[in-house]
């Protein structure tokens, strides 16, 4: 169990950074999530933290210890990999004790360890088998059963669920949830999946273009976003995003439509409506022109633009509605689903 | 479908097919057949000109024990073994190691490096033969089966190197980095993790450098002379020295020369085996 502590941390290949001045501190058993899109430097982080990768300038300390030039090996740490890297000439029960046999633990402790580990993710009955025996789900097992064998001060966990299939996503979601919380290690995860990083976060740090945009509670990433960034990032369907011009206790949309918040601005902003928020009304303020609906059972996606104007608009209405396309469907954003953003920072406005 | 069954085509088109693939196969055989026939006939019958016809007598067991008793073909064949056998070993070897620093490390001039042993390939080794003939006199190892074997390992290393970083590059380079992250340390990597996924890439390169330096002859002949050190290639020919134009000694002995290369190919083949990583990712 240790504290994690990211102070300035840099990366550069040759003259291009890619990762500029992360900061952050991750508490003893807490399980962080870093998110972002594709080529944000998630996994370069996560590879710095494990000292795959070199750090450019900046500290990392694991337990209160600075790590940069400690070898992997020396980190204690376990790293759970996207495509799980299982050694296929061994068995499975080799490829778990093979870093404890490497460590010169005692044989019967060895055997203790890993029984007990097959346990916990219930693959005891494989362990007899090599990796190509097994399925997507149970190969992903036994990569997790690799790590928490090794009982490390640190769970470092890339993509790991990515290459398995929606369903056993979900389920593998959870376990790796319930497992974090009963061992209390400390973990890092990268993902690219918003739902995944919401679920499974106490907190966590939203990547983009080498940038912490934020580091918060999932909740917070939601209610407060930072920026447009974690705004449009966090949330499915994205945030609706309307070009406005500040005014005193309102917002007045391109449109002339004047929208009501606690808030005084001036000049250019953006008003961020989340598509849950927006509510079918006869009186709304919003005049939606319906385009296509997707109906998706429990509630249905209303994409439309914003009427006399080629703003995109998705509402989001719960149960199965039928609305007549081109028809124009009235929307009020409800109390308080109002986000600012500054127009040129694109940062939040509180 | 592709390719469409031969059936599925017309009467004359089969017809052509089922004349025409036998006709092309005995013509791409007749090398062969005639050195095996040659191997079986009497003196005789070639001093007489009886190159195809039938033979008088049958001399399969007189002709080849007559090379083993009667010739240094055993000591020529033992020669070609104690050349051969350490040219694999020792090639493979080496260039296990530094394929696998060129695939795996990253370091000042590694290119470079690379390149020299990928660019080793393209000297004609014909110009190599005044120099590298000198090269052993001065080593002392003219005439040696030592010095033609090292020749071999350092020209042949060249090759197997470019084969081997590319095939270690091909694994998934997650299992070296999970091994470092659990503390195994980079020989046992390379021991005990790749080496291991390396099984069908040594035994390929195994079979061909083992023909290839069995069946050479120009090397055999310019650093060798002599039946205390020259490998088979080379030796058959003085078999016919020895008597008047016995060629069907040096067909028998041609015959057993060629046995050992493919003897190999069959023992190794079912290492050849495709997706040995399977199950390492994904």
């Amino acid at each position: 169990m240790a504290t994690i502590n990211l102070d300035q941390l840099t990366k550069s290949y040759g003259p291009d950074e890619v990762l500029h001045h992360i900061s952050g501190d991750i508490n003893d058993s807490e399980f962080v999530v870093i998110v972002g899109p594709s080529g944000c430097g998630k996994s370069t982080l996560l590879r710095m933290i494990a000292g795959l990768e070199t750090v450019t300038s900046g500290e990392i300390s694991i337990g209160g210890k600075i790590v940069n030039e400690i070898e992997p090996a020396d980190r204690d740490i376990a790293m759970v990999f996207q495509n799980y890297a299982l050694y296929p000439h061994m068995s499975v029960r080799e490829n778990m004790a093979y870093g404890l046999k490497i460590r010169k633990t005692p044989k019967d402790e060895i055997t203790r360890r890993v029984n007990e580990a097959a346990d916990i993710l219930e693959i005891r009955e494989y362990l007899d088998r090599k990796p190509r025996q097994l399925s997507g789900g149970q190969r992903q097992r036994v990569a997790m059963g690799r790590a928490i064998v090794r009982d490390p001060q640190v769970f470092l966990f890339d993509e790991p669920l990515s290459n398995l299939d929606a369903k056993l996503r979900v389920q593998m979601r959870l376990e790796i949830r319930k497992l974090q919380k009963r061992l209390g290690v400390t973990s890092i995860y990268v993902t690219h999946d918003q739902v995944e990083a919401m679920t499974l976060g106490d907190r966590l740090m939203v990547l983009n273009a080498g940038y912490v945009e934020q580091f918060d509670t999932p909740i917070e990433l939601y209610e407060r976003p930072a920026s447009m960034f974690v705004a449009g990032f966090i949330g499915s369907p994205a945030m609706n995003f309307l070009t406005a011009t500040g005014g005193d206790g309102l917002v007045i949309l391109d449109n002339g439509t004047a929208l009501p918040t606690r808030l005084s601005t001036s000049g250019p902003v953006i008003a961020g409506i989340r598509p849950e928020h927006l509510i079918a009304e006869p009186e709304g303020v919003l005049p939606v022109r319906v385009e296509m609906l997707e109906q998706l059972g429990a509630n249905t996606l209303v994409h439309g633009v914003l009427d006399g104007s080629d703003i995109p608009i998705v509402a989001s209405v719960t149960g199965i509605q039928s609305l007549p396309v081109n028809d124009v469907v009235r929307f009020t954003p409800g109390p308080d689903a109002l986000h600012l953003f500054d127009a040129n920072t694109e940062r939040r406005l509180s | 479908m592709f390719p469409t069954p031969i059936e599925r085509r017309s009467v004359a088109l089969q017809r052509l097919y089922k004349t025409a693939l036998p006709i092309a196969m005995v013509m791409w055989l007749l090398p062969l057949i005639a050195v095996a026939l040659t191997s079986i006939r009497s003196a005789g019958d070639i001093t007489a000109g009886n190159y195809w016809g039938w033979p008088t007598s049958f001399n399969l067991i007189q002709n080849y024990s007559d090379i083993f008793t009667n010739t240094p073909l055993g000591s020529y064949m033992w020669n070609s073994v104690r050349v051969t056998v350490p040219t694999v070993i020792g090639a493979l070897a080496l260039s296990c190691m530094s394929g696998f620093a060129l695939a795996v490390y990253k370091f000042k001039g590694d290119m470079l490096v690379f390149f020299m042993f990928v660019a080793g390939n393209f000297v004609p080794f014909q110009i190599l033969m005044v120099p590298v003939r000198d090269l052993t006199l001065q080593m002392g190892l003219y005439n040696s089966v030592t010095g033609l074997a090292l020749f071999h390992i350092a020209f042949q290393t060249g090759f197997c190197t470019l084969f081997m970083r590319n095939f270690i590059r091909s694994l998934p380079v997650e299992l070296i980095e999970a091994a470092r992250v659990e503390g195994v340390k980079e020989w046992r990597i390379f021991w005990f993790i790749i080496l291991p996924l390396m099984r069908p890439a040594i035994a390929a390169l195994a079979v061909l450098v083992f023909t290839f330096i069995w069946n050479d002859y120009f090397w055999a002949t310019v650093l060798t002379q002599g039946a205390e050190s020259q490998p088979v290639t080379a030796g058959l020919y003085s078999l016919n020295g020895q008597w008047v134009a016995a060629w069907h000694l040096v067909s028998a002995g041609s015959i057993v020369a060629a046995l050992p290369p493919v003897a190999i190919f069959f023992l190794l083949q079912k290492h050849f085996i495709a997706g040995l990583t399977l199950g390492a990712v994904k």
